[in-house]
């Protein structure tokens, strides 16, 4: 009997053995990896590679362009969470009441989500190029300018915002489905005890379903933090390497692989994890709430 | 009870086995047998496939199959560094540019071609081939003999009244600015000013026109004093784009973007630094171009008259996690043979023209292409390869990426307005200072 009971439990550890195994590989490992090598000097051009203790986050820091990119990424963040929140809980509300078609329109909404960065950045480049772009075409054809203009590469502010707009369009499908998940398991009860209390419309909203989402709301924001911290493909295809959109990503791609100096790479890697952290445990605290029905 | 307990132990059984299997990656049994499976090699570059004709010829002579993926050059140049620092497999023949030659060869990322071909034999017939040394080892073979030649729309400039051929710097931007004056098109140079590689290239060929190097022997800049050419350079090629000689767009357009929205389009009359074989690839071909006819080769306009043409070849290698180092050393051979170069280039029909290609890396190809007169403005690009000369004449220093990168961005700053000339310039030096060890 004692036998039988020990064989049973072994099924559940080998049902999780491959996570397991999986995380320890492919996460814990390089993430042990990255923190340790961080604290060396490894240059593939010149090595050996020795200990440097905090040389490398002193170099990042002295960094003019390591600076520019997170300037950069700062503005990305606040673009692209405040927009893919803000359209995200629009869109969920929107398609939280029955219509004809909607399971069309939510699978249509998913699409750009499923799109590869690199895809979404080439075919934008379709609506912001100065030369030919279908943006200079529509405005001039209405009149609304007389020259085509150039949105990319000039003006910093433009150029990042025009290239945040292209991850918004993104994202924002993640956030919807997740606000969304989460409107749906609100009870009605709660909306019909509202109405008789005379609570329709923006006030149900303002004061039931926004309270309610905020679970989604917080796993939203986190994921939409990840993103827009980690951008890369869209500023790569539609700006180049140009400092007006480069950023901390692309500047880290450009430490390691260009200049081939991955000490300071797992330096700025470490540092881009444990921002993201400390934002993911702020969200956390001030938006995610445990909810019970 | 007996049997459902059996049936119990036999799913638990099996559940450990395929998480254990799954986890060690086992997915099949049958181990396949090696002798009676055909070859297949990935070949990786940034250019289009070559024409299935000459695929399937290669492969009924070698048995070996070839998946090429085409990748543009910027994502190539990643993808090689991420495997090679990975230690991973990624293709069994890809990209040696000869920008990265120094660097590749120092880090020791592909075999010595000498271990595979006779190089030695090669280089009688490759004047390139010794770009391609690093430290006495062959990194690379180049299948191509690009350089960065002149093209104008003669039809433009004939327009605009001009029938002569601008032989200097000064006579060129006159050329340029008549054209834009009469309103031929509004704005007749292409730049490409976008961040990325194809803005340093033209910086250089810009510089040479000029009369002067980049860099010196020891890697130092030759470009910081407002009196050297690549300071002129740098200035002529932002003034350009400030005065409206440039499309203000181009500020985001890369190198083959421009040649072909552009120059094939015929929205602008002329591109300073263009690729040498882009008039028989692209100008002359209906279904890219709108120019048919048009566009010719011209001599480089320099600071008195005629400038060299600098030479920017495209190899390729067998990387050293290479699956099938020997059949990717026999394509690689087929591919650089000089008829095969000579075909590429248009000698023998339309089915076994590669587009995009530029010129042959042989001289017997180049001569295969000269006796059927098949190579477009060939006598022009004769002319001109008999005056090319290397970029680097020492050879690309092994930090060029970095470099490069320090190029384009400060460039594209200048062009944009968020940095003067000057500023770019000090900039641009103080990287090539830094890398080359200091003052």
């Amino acid at each position: 009997m004692f036998v039988k009971e020990k064989k049973g439990d072994l099924l559940p550890y080998a049902l999780i053995l491959p996570l397991i195994l999986f995380v320890i590989f492919l996460a814990l490992t390089p993430a042990a990896f990255t923190i340790v090598s961080a604290f060396f000097r490894v240059q593939l051009l010149n090595p050996p590679t020795t200990f440097s203790g905090l040389e490398n986050f002193k170099d990042i820091i002295a960094n003019r362009e390591v600076m520019s990119s997170l300037a950069n990424t700062f503005y990305y963040i606040i673009i692209g969470v405040t927009l893919s929140t803000i359209l995200g809980i629009f869109f969920a509300t929107s398609l939280h009441r029955k219509f004809r078609g909607r399971s069309i329109v939510i699978a249509v909404l998913i699409l750009p989500w499923a799109l590869p960065g690199v895809v979404s950045g080439i075919l934008w480049t379709g609506i912001w190029d100065a030369n030919h772009g279908v943006l200079n075409s529509i405005l001039k054809s209405l009149n609304i300018i007389s020259e085509y203009q150039v949105f990319l590469g000039q003006n910093k502010f433009m150029t990042i915002f025009a290239i945040e707009l292209v991850q918004v369009w993104q994202i924002t499908p993640l956030t919807t489905i997740l606000v969304l998940a989460v409107l749906q398991n609100i009870p009605d009860e709660i909306y019909e005890a509202a109405r008789i209390d005379g609570s329709t419309g923006a006030k149900a909203f303002r004061y039931i379903s926004l309270p309610l989402i905020r679970p989604g709301v917080a796993i939203a924001v986190v994921q939409s933090v990840i993103a827009t911290l980690n951008i890369f493909d869209q500023p790569y295809i539609l700006n180049g390497a140009a400092n007006t959109g480069n950023s901390l990503a692309m500047q880290t791609y450009a430490v390691s692989f260009q200049n081939l100096n991955f000490g300071q790479g797992y330096a700025l890697s470490l540092l881009i994890t444990l921002f993201t952290l400390f934002v993911s445990i702020i969200v956390a605290k001030f938006i995610y709430k445990k909810i019970e029905y | 009870m007996h049997y459902a307990m059996k049936k119990g132990n036999v799913t638990k059984t099996a559940a450990i086995v395929l998480s254990i299997a799954s986890a060690i990656g086992v997915t099949t049994l049958a181990a396949p047998a090696k002798a009676a499976t055909p070859v297949t090699i990935s070949v990786v570059l940034a250019a289009p496939p070559l024409p299935p004709e000459m695929l399937a010829e290669f492969t009924k002579q070698t048995g070996i199959t070839v998946k090429w993926t085409q990748l543009d050059w910027d994502s190539l140049q990643t993808k090689i560094s991420a495997a090679a620092t990975a230690n991973t497999y990624f293709a069994d023949a890809t990209n040696v540019d000869w920008s990265r030659v120094g660097q590749l060869g120092k880090l020791g990322w592909f075999h010595p071609m000498e271990k595979y071909v006779d190089t030695k034999a090669f280089a009688k017939d490759m004047p390139q081939l010794s770009s391609f040394t690093k430290n006495g080892h062959v990194v690379g073979i180049p299948y191509d003999a690009s350089f960065m030649v002149t093209t104008y729309n003669k039809a433009l400039f004939a327009k605009a009244g001009i029938t002569k051929v601008p032989t200097t710097i000064d006579q060129y931007t006159k050329d340029l600015r008549a054209i834009k004056e009469k309103g031929v098109v509004k704005y007749p140079l292409n730049i490409p000013f976008a961040a990325a590689e194809g803005l340093s290239t033209y910086w250089y060929e810009t510089t040479g026109a000029f009369g002067g190097q980049i860099l010196d022997a020891k890697g130092k800049p030759l470009f910081a004093s407002k009196s050297s050419a690549g300071y002129k350079a740098a200035a002529w090629m932002v003034d350009a784009i400030k005065t409206g000689l440039v499309p203000p767009g181009n500020i985001n357009v890369a190198d083959s973007q421009g040649q072909q929205t552009l120059m094939a389009k015929g929205k602008v009359a002329s591109t300073f630094s263009d690729y040498s074989g882009n008039v028989g690839s692209l100008y002359e071909v209906p279904s890219a171009s709108t120019v048919v006819g048009q566009v010719n080769y011209i001599s480089t306009p320099g600071a008195k008259g005629p400038a060299s043409n600098l030479g920017n070849a495209d190899g390729i290698g067998i990387p050293v996690k290479a699956k099938n180092p020997e059949a990717a050393a026999k394509f690689i051979t087929w591919f650089t043979d000089g008829k095969n170069m000579a075909d590429f280039a248009g000698a023998s029909g339309l089915s076994r023209t590669w587009v995009g290609y530029f010129f042959p890396s042989r001289l017997s190809g180049i001569a295969i292409l000269n006796k059927k007169g098949s190579l477009i403005g060939g006598d022009v690009l004769a002319a001109m390869l008999d005056k090319s000369s290397a970029v680097f004449p020492q050879g690309a220093p092994e930090w060029y990426p970095q470099f490069s990168s320090a190029v384009y961005t400060n460039l594209h700053d200048a062009a944009a307005g968020t940095k003067t000339v000057d500023q770019a310039i000090n900039a641009i030096a103080a990287v090539a200072t830094k890398l080359s060890g200091g003052k």
